[in-house]
């Protein structure tokens, strides 16, 4: 059946609720209301289940002339894709296809359009059950609400909120949000209970124990004074349905199995007539909205859900499977909901399958793989279609940063498809296995995986998997190899009219090239990234960015690096490409490790370690967060431990880059504690071994200085220049070059090695102005000892100002101050109201230790935020 | 029971064809049949971007469900507290 129309007549009675001991939070609710019209803001409610925190919102948005619009979270095991989202779109009455935009960004962005063209509330009800998708969008809105006449309100349940939650990110930016205010909503006291238990002949402090003062346990047992004190919330919700005849009371839990309430047109076919709608809704339980019949509050929902017997549970899910049917219901998620309680396995799997397909489309992933997996569990059709099911999963679960699942998952496909004799998608299975295992950091795995990939010519990827054979060897700094791989890519995808693999081998190529030192071919990267852009081929895209900026930021090309990452981050928000935003936060972290900007590398380093990242996104992670926190002295325990798993994630990777950097960090820290390290001691012949790959200069010039500083031989190498000068002895010149580059700390140390006292003492003052305490006072002894009397001794407090203590958000805001703005300009630039961008400078200029912004801008060069 | 006049806005109603005017009274028939109360539907005018209908029902409340059931929109219930027409001339006393 076709939905012609839109719009709803209103419910036909609201829940009455008496509110008691909430007047400070309805006034901090209705304050933010009021503010919200002028600049928007984000209001968290919380509470445990029935603490009144959808009551809290109708009381505050009670009469309010703002307009209030609402999206409801439902309480099914997975939820359905920007269910919220619809719903929000849906009360707006505006004409936003939520599948007609390309990017969840761009639905955000014209969401925002929509909502924000009049002062509106949007309420999020039960985000402790929203779906990933909803999350990205929510973010989206949050990021520039400022901007607009919104208050975004969400209620949840934070105590079931977990780390791996969906709604994680999403409570993170709240927490460090400058127009976010968080509300929570308590238990009620016995002075409240004392009014609410008045005339009933209850106890107030008996209920107050029974209860733990929770608003509606305490309600449900005000409704029914003549049952005692229910042992649970459960008896006393059950307490309403003991004067229903049985056929009424089947029909009372008919509607407990539906998570989401029953649609009014489903009351036809499920035979649900007026008369006994009344008797149900005397009750007391159920609440009529636009969405349907529900239960007035899950809580009740669940007593009577939960006190179905067993045997009669799977028919009442059946009779709902079947109406939803025939009603035409195409909202998948609810359907697989009641296809699995109903014990219908095949459509289950059928329904969890095309749920899954929409979830993947909407960009949520982590619903799709809930999906995924309950359709093969389900699933008994054919083996070729098990496998599909099962290769899809792999995919999702690589698209949450799940390897070891996925690589499970693709195991599993690739068995199948060898049961039944298919060779080419055994092959195509091991190609993508093989960016599994090495996303997993694991490169043997990956190299024994491609080899068998790339054996098989009716592969559908056979292609791919040479191109993804160049890319292992092109990381291995193996250019020949990866050249000769790349050649055999792009003449099969030519063949096969593949652009994709085409694009990739092209862009690889040319990654290749730059390795080498051309500049040129950085050009020719950069066009060709941007082809499979507009082609759509985002991954492709992607990891062209993900490669170019981490060899840029190796060889130093900070401002080209820094111009490339601006660019290439967002774009794997939009397209959604964790492992490549991963992966490139990581290299940022670099990028302002090197360019002295320790907090926001720190900053970039925490944001992969704590999303548990896929190991290869981790290197720079570990090592530039081992180095920050030696450097300024802190836990000898906590740098060991990054150490240590970036060695031994160097050696899963088995790359000459990676362990040379590695090797480095290790080294640093010997120096620095003034002792040596058995690891160092196969530090020459590595760098012998490969220094003659192109692309380590920079890595082995490293790795040899600080063997000189350690007192180690250095035998001959191409060294990048800098590092060239510094083993030539002659450290003014390289500290020179440093300072030119724009690397702080490099320059320091080189300087630390100047014949000239004055500027080896001054080198010590730059370390403790940028904080590097540890490095100042072991630079210290080092001077002592070579005889030097005048080492300026360690500053008591700092005073004077650096731009390493700047966070990403600061550094972002101080370039923007350098090039004149003014608080409401910062403020339209980053969708902040002029008060937060305030607040940001006066931060900033504190850190820098300037006293105006024309002081900022005058020095912008020399602080490099020009 | 009372009679209605209900107005639901229906954007394009004059645009719709015969087989969905079915469609939509098949719908309403159900929803008629599935209220378990007296309800009868009398009759229905299409005229612009608006669908008039004349119900019988004991009260609002029931339209409202027949319209919720049904799916319809409805924007305005007003109960026909009189009727009339040219033959109402002849009642006035001269």
């Amino acid at each position: 059946m076709t939905r012609l129309f839109h719009g709803h007549p209103d419910p036909s009675y609201a829940p009455s609720v008496e509110l008691l001991e909430r007047e400070p939070q309805l006034e901090q609710l209705r304050e933010a209301i009021r503010r919200s019209r002028g600049e928007g803001g984000v209001v968290l409610i919380t509470g445990e289940a029935g603490a009144g925190k959808s009551a809290l919102l109708r009381a505050a948005t009670a009469g309010e002339a703002t307009r209030v619009v609402r999206g409801l979270c439902d309480p099914l095991e997975t939820p359905r894709p920007l269910g919220p989202v619809r719903d929000v779109i849906d009360e707006l009455g505006v004409d936003l296809d939520v599948t007609g935009f390309a990017t969840l960004a761009e639905l955000g962005a014209g969401l925002l359009e929509a909502i924000g063209a009049q002062p509106t509330v949007v309420v999020i009800e039960d985000a402790h059950w929203i779906d990933e998708a909803s999350v990205d969008v929510l973010r989206f809105l949050v990021r520039r609400i400022e901007s607009a006449p919104i208050l975004l309100v969400l209620t949840a349940r934070t105590d079931e909120i977990g780390a791996a939650h969906s709604m994680r990110p999403l409570l993170g930016d709240i927490a460090r949000h400058e127009s976010a205010s968080t509300i929570a909503v308590p238990s009620l006291t016995i002075g409240a209970i004392r009014t609410l238990v008045r005339e009933t002949g209850l106890d107030a402090a008996s209920v107050l124990a029974r209860t733990g003062g929770n608003p509606f346990y305490v309600t449900e047992i005000v409704r029914h004074p003549e049952e005692g004190l229910p042992a649970s919330v459960r008896d006393a919700v059950l307490a309403s349905t003991g004067t229903l005849a049985e056929d009424d009371l089947e029909v009372l839990r008919l509607i407990a199995t539906a998570p989401d309430a029953v649609d009014d047109r489903l009351l036809p076919i499920l035979g649900i007539d007026v008369p006994r709608l009344r008797r149900l809704e005397a009750t007391g339980l159920l609440s009529r909205s636009r969405r349907g019949v529900g239960y007035r509050h899950d809580l009740a929902r669940l007593a009577v859900d939960d006190a179905i017997p067993l045997a009669a549970s799977a028919p009442l899910h059946a009779r709902m499977l079947d109406a939803l049917e025939r009603q035409g219901s195409g909202d998948l998620a609810v359907l697989t909901h009641h296809a699995r309680a109903a014990g219908d396995r095949e459509r289950t799997s059928r329904y969890a399958d095309a749920a899954a397909a929409e979830a993947s489309r909407a960009g949520s992933h982590t619903e799709a793989v809930a999906f995924l997996r309950l359709a093969i569990e389900h699933f008994s059709g054919e083996p070729a279609a098990r496998a599909d099911l099962l290769e899809r999963l792999s995919w999702e679960e690589y698209m949450v940063s799940d390897l070891d699942d996925a690589i499970e998952a693709i195991t599993d496909a690739r068995s199948v498809w060898s049961a039944i004799d298919d060779h080419p998608r055994v092959a195509a299975a091991h190609a993508r296995q093989a960016i599994f295992e090495y996303y997993a950091a694991d490169r043997r795995q990956a190299e024994r995986h491609i080899g068998i990939a790339v054996e098989d010519v009716d592969s559908p990827r056979y292609a791919s998997a040479w191109a993804t054979r160049m890319y292992l060897e092109f990381r291995r700094n193996d250019v020949g190899a990866a050249t000769a791989s790349g050649r055999v890519a792009s003449e099969v995808a030519r063949e096969r009219h593949d652009d994709e693999v085409r694009l990739r081998s092209e862009i690889l190529g040319a990654a290749s090239d730059v390795l080498g030192g051309s500049l040129a071919a950085r050009e020719l990267l950069l066009d060709r990234v941007d082809e499979a852009r507009v082609l759509g081929f985002d991954e492709a895209a992607s990891t062209g960015n993900s490669n170019l900026a981490a060899i840029d930021v190796d060889h130093r090309r900070f401002r080209e690096a820094g111009e490339l990452l601006s660019r290439a981050l967002p774009f794997t928000v939009d397209r959604d490409i964790p492992i490549c935003n991963q992966w490139q936060t990581g290299v940022r972290a670099r990028l302002h490790f090197l360019r002295g900007r320790w907090e926001a590398a720190l900053e970039d380093a925490h944001t992969v370690l704590d999303v548990e990242a896929a190991p290869l996104a981790l290197l720079w992670p570990h090592v530039v967060a081992a180095l920050v926190l030696m450097r300024r002295g802190g836990s000898s325990e906590i740098v060991d431990r990054h150490l240590e798993l970036a060695w031994d994630l160097a050696h899963r990777l088995d790359e000459p880059f990676a362990t040379l950097q590695v090797m480095s960090a290790v080294a640093e820290q010997a120096w620095l504690l003034d002792r040596d390290d058995a690891r160092l001691d196969d530090a020459n012949a590595l760098i012998a071994e490969i220094g003659d790959l192109p692309g380590v200069e920079w890595a082995t010039g490293d790795l040899a200085v600080w063997l000189a500083r350690l007192g180690r031989p250095v035998l001959a190498l191409r060294a990048a220049e800098p590092f060239a000068i510094e083993l030539d002895g002659r450290a003014d010149d390289a500290a020179a070059r440093w300072t030119a580059l724009g690397s702080p700390f490099e320059s320091a140390l080189a300087a630390l090695g100047s014949a000239d006292e004055a500027v080896a003492a001054h080198a010590v003052g730059e370390l403790d102005a940028m904080g590097a305490l540890a490095t100042a006072d072991r630079a210290r002894g080092a001077l002592r000892a070579r005889g030097l009397t005048r080492v300026p001794p360690r500053p008591r407090t700092s005073t004077r100002g650096n731009p390493s203590g700047l966070t990403n958000r600061q550094l972002d805001v101080a370039r923007l101050v350098a090039m004149g703005l003014t608080n409401a300009e910062l403020a339209r630039r980053l969708y902040i109201s002029p008060k937060t961008a305030g607040h940001h400078v006066s931060a900033i200029l504190m850190k820098l230790g300037f006293t105006t912004r024309r002081e900022l801008i005058r020095r912008a060069e020399e602080f490099g935020l020009a | 029971m009372k009679r209605f006049i209900i107005e639901r806005e229906i954007p394009g109603a004059s645009g719709l064809t015969t087989a969905q005017l079915a469609e939509i009274a098949a719908t309403s028939n159900a929803a008629v049949d599935s209220l378990g109360v007296p309800y009868t539907w009398v009759n229905s005018y299409v005229a612009g971007d608006k669908i008039y209908c004349v119900h019988e029902a004991e009260d609002a409340e029931t339209i409202l469900e027949h319209a919720r059931r049904g799916g319809f929109p409805a924007d305005t219930v007003s109960e026909v507290v009189n009727e009339f027409g040219s033959h109402t001339a002849e009642l006035v006393v001269r």
